[in-house]
């Protein structure tokens, strides 16, 4: 449905493994021109369908907000296709359907953004409508009350009534001190109660300028069209001053975090998360391309060792998975998360993968298993070539946290020069028990009056 | 900057570029032991999707509900003496993808691999160990079988998985759609071995079996990797056709209580098989109904105009037997009659007026205009050719499809909604807190 919030799952983060790749044997050209306004437009021609995709990128996520305030870029976002000077609320919407086209848009920690995926004669369409919605939003009382209401509907369905994914709120808020990343992106519930239309104005005055977005076009398209488009509707907007942005990092943690969250749930759950740094957040990043690595031989597909000995082999775990986004604007945290099978504690599922890292610290990883999760990269680096759409997430996204785009195309190198001796470094030098965050995750059992009688953990 | 802007609306541009897609063509045989063999060449990229689909669903599961997911979970954990390690390392040192999974009418397994032969070589071979000579070693059986068993205890933990199991109990009793694909926990416990040997036995049978082959590769190598692929399956029989589904008597309404915050309204009844001869009519309607987003009537009237959800849809899905048509959505437990009510008036009012000529003409620019979005990658064109000869589609469908819609009339749809939704037989399922009580 619209408006997908982007929340870093856990569960599917192996696949950022293959992020950020490129093909070896595919022309990978990109075509970058900046407006005088300072907007960056990014093209790259693929003429496999005669279609494109468009999106645009605005630095500003949940990771912006401060508390009081948190859920406001998502709220914002929403309130995007409720009308501006020219346009009615819903007639952005059915202009690019009548068009043929998708469209919808995605708030994360470090973006917000909004695409259409369209026949490619269509480009001046999403171009025309962008460039209104970016300088003549129309915020609206009436809008606001009913679209706050949504939000409240959306941040049910994907927190309050998911046990896991609540814990995982619980989890970051823990284990985060002074980051922004503690809060969630789609916002604490009395936040959002307390929002107001001004708020929203505010914010949009600050962060929705030309020199503070990204435009990506993919497909059927030539770069000249689309920068002489791109001239005609956004050259116009005039640029605005912006304040640094607040560094707000991440305090040195002094010790292991641990928390139980009590759920409605039928299954124990567990998360754990070491501090790491990101490609955004060092100069040097053999470490990074190392920690990437490594997330691969823990949980890049099922030959890899979380699955072989901990699902397969003792069978403690029904799942689990390990999991580094190396791409976030700020450092953040390797993690690990998994359910596990009945007759086994979250803690015997803990010293099980504290048992693997340890594996990692002490021994070095076999040529042949190195050597099959880098062919897994060089692959997907092709795979991913079947989406405009994905391809064009690489390029907003890299640009939009900071590493910039000319990154994507260093990735499949990097991954391919990371040696064994590099692992074992960075396990030891990251992986460490003072950087640990744990949550247990424990189902509670509701009595007839609605009071809860705690299960144990260790149910055997 | 606020000048003369004026927004051109996208009548002006339809007319202007309405754009010829060229619709790839369905090449497709048939082996000596009955497989059926369909591929389209692609070109642009240097890689092999394949899928093998099989009649073979948990419609198929007889007294073991379960036993088609078990089986089709159980191929790739052992075969012709290698275990699942060893398995998914041939696969993976070549970054070839592997993957079962099975609903209601078919099983499957869907492959992708690099086109260099260096990789797509080995990677076949493989493919071609787990389809013909899977093991289903006893203690891979047992574990597959414990997770089963816990993923189905977890279903208790989501509201929304509970409505959908309860909408099939219902609207399907006495029929093996009632059925969940995985099973419940009382006869997946009574599965054994044997059951998945027979079980496989009968239906991963070259005439019960049909492959697609998309990408970058020739006629003569599409049909060597096939003869390959399945040239050793026994011929078996083709699998028995599914019992058709008895139309509903009477409408119900089923609560059940869950300590949520939000309630999961289903509100449905069977209506659509594959091929069913008002599927244009049903398909358009159900655009303007549900079935568009933001353009759709549904959303317009239940989170447009009363923010009384984030997702509410509609849809047909259709089936080997009649699929549901669902309208869902989900609610805070306090606003669920607002929604219970808005919802059946928005259909009431569709089905008793159909849609407005601009709405069809609005549907139609969108369904047209969007055509070549649907077959854009080598993933999405497998998966639309899969969908169509599955189901014993006309291998033309995609070159007569936009015909197709464009007649279809405001009238039409009206009669239709009419004739095929009986709205005093649907079934209404809520899941939430009826008391109001906070979690």
């Amino acid at each position: 449905m619209k408006k997908l919030l982007i929340t870093v799952f856990i569960l599917t983060m192996f696949y950022s493994l293959s992020a950020f790749a490129t093909a070896e044997n595919t022309p990978n050209i990109v075509h970058e021109k900046v407006l005088k306004n300072g907007l960056k437009v990014l093209v790259k021609e693929d003429r496999r369908a005669p279609v494109m995709v468009s999106q645009i990128w605005y630095k500003v996520g949940a990771s912006y907000e401060y508390d009081g305030i948190t859920g406001l870029s998502h709220v914002l976002e929403h309130m995007m296709f409720q009308g501006t000077d020219n346009l009615q609320p819903g007639e952005f919407s059915k202009i690019i359907a009548e068009n043929g086209g998708r469209e919808n848009a995605f708030t994360g920690a470090d973006y917000t953004a909004y695409f259409q995926t369209m026949e490619a004669s269509r480009l001046e369409v999403s171009m025309r409508l962008e460039a209104e919605r970016m300088q003549r939003l129309k915020l609206q009382e009436k809008e606001f009350v009913k679209e706050l209401q949504v939000v409240m509907e959306e941040r049910r369905l994907r927190t309050e009534d998911k046990p896991q994914s609540q814990a995982y709120e619980y989890f970051k808020a823990m284990a985060f001190t002074s980051s922004p990343y503690r809060n969630p992106i789609i916002g604490w519930m009395q936040d959002l109660d307390d929002m107001t239309l001004a708020d929203l104005g505010a914010w949009y005055q600050q962060w929705y300028a030309p020199n503070n977005a990204t435009l990506v076009i993919v497909g059927d398209i030539q770069a000249a069209t689309v920068f002489e488009l791109a001239e005609q509707y956004f050259g116009g907007i005039p640029a605005v001053g912006f304040k640094a942005v607040k560094q707000r990092v991440e305090v040195p943690q002094l010790g292991i975090r641990r928390g139980i969250v009590k759920q409605t749930a039928k299954a124990p759950y567990l998360l754990m998360g070491y501090k790491v740094p990101v490609l955004n957040s060092v100069e040097h990043d053999e470490d990074i391309y190392a920690l990437e690595v490594l997330s691969g031989i823990l949980s890049g597909g099922s030959s890899a060792r979380l699955v072989a000995n901990l699902v397969r082999g003792s069978q403690v775990a029904t799942s689990v998975s390990a999991g580094y986004d190396m791409n976030s604007r700020l450092a953040n945290l390797f993690l690990f998360d998994g359910v596990p099978t009945q007759g086994h504690s979250v803690d015997a599922l803990e010293k099980a993968i504290i048992e693997q890292i340890n594996l990692l610290k002490t021994e070095p990883v076999s040529k042949k298993e190195l050597d099959r999760i880098k062919a897994q990269v060089v692959a997907a680096s092709v795979y991913e070539k079947d989406s405009n759409f994905y391809q064009g997430m690489q390029l907003g996204m890299l640009e939009t946290v900071g590493v910039g785009w000319q990154k994507s195309a260093e990735y499949v190198d990097k991954v391919k020069a990371v040696s064994a001796e590099k692992i074992q470094y960075v396990a030891n030098k990251y992986l460490i028990e003072d950087h640990l965050t744990v949550v247990y995750m424990l189902p509670k059992s509701q009595g007839p009056k609605g009071e809860s009688t705690q299960e144990l953990a260790h149910a055997q | 900057m606020r000048s003369n802007y004026q927004i051109v609306t996208g009548v002006v541009l339809w007319f202007a570029c309405s754009v010829v897609m060229a619709v790839p063509t369905i090449q497709h045989w048939k082996m000596t032991n009955g497989a059926h063999v369909y591929f389209v060449a692609t070109d642009g990229l240097p890689i092999v999707d394949a899928r093998v689909v099989f009649n073979a669903g948990s419609a198929y599961d007889g007294r073991y509900s379960g036993l088609a997911a078990l089986t089709s979970a159980l191929l790739d954990q052992g075969a012709a003496g290698q275990n699942a390690q060893t398995i998914a390392e041939q696969l993976e040192s070549v970054g070839a993808q592997l993957s079962t999974g099975s609903s209601r009418d078919f099983s499957s397994l869907s492959f992708r691999s690099l086109s260099d032969p260096k990789a797509l070589k080995p990677a076949w071979a493989v493919f071609k160990k787990v389809l013909n000579k899977p093991d289903f070693p006893e203690k891979d059986f047992k574990r597959e079988k414990q997770r089963n068993l816990l993923s189905i205890k977890r279903r208790e933990e989501s509201p929304s998985v509970l409505a959908q199991l309860a909408l099939y109990k219902e609207i399907y009793k006495g029929h093996p759609y009632a059925n969940p694909i995985q099973g419940d926990a009382v006869s997946v416990a009574e599965i054994s071995l044997v059951e998945l040997n027979n079980f496989y036995k009968t239906y991963y049978v070259a005439n019960n079996a049909k492959l697609v082959l998309v990408g970058g590769i020739s006629r003569q190598q599409a049909e060597k990797m096939a003869e390959e692929l399945l040239a050793d399956l026994p011929s078996g029989q083709k699998a028995v056709a599914i019992a058709e589904v008895d139309d509903l008597t009477e409408g119900t309404a089923i609560h059940l209580e869950y300590p949520s915050q939000q309630t999961h309204l289903m509100y449905s009844l069977p209506v659509m098989a594959h091929n069913d001869a008002d599927k244009f009519a049903l398909y358009l309607g159900n655009h303007i109904l549900g079935g568009s987003g933001f353009s759709s009537r549904i959303v317009k009237e239940i989170r447009e105009e009363r923010g009384l959800a984030y997702s509410a849809y509609s849809y047909f899905h259709p089936m080997v037997q009649k699929g549901p048509f669902l309208i869902g959505l989900q609610t805070q437990n306090e606003k669920r009659d607002e929604a219970v009510s808005a919802v059946k008036q928005t259909l009431l009012d569709f089905i008793e007026k159909g849609p407005t000529e601009q709405e069809l003409i609005a549907a139609k620019k969108n369904i047209s205009g969007g055509f070549a979005l649907r077959l854009d990658s080598n993933k999405k064109l497998l998966g639309s050719v899969v969908s169509i000869v599955a189901t014993d589609t006309p291998l033309n469908y995609l070159n007569t499809y936009l015909k197709n819609i464009d007649a279809v009339s405001v009238e039409q749809i009206k009669e239709t909604f009419q004739r095929r939704l009986a709205v005093d037989k649907m079934v209404m399922v809520t899941v939430g807190q009826i008391t109001g009580e906070k979690k």
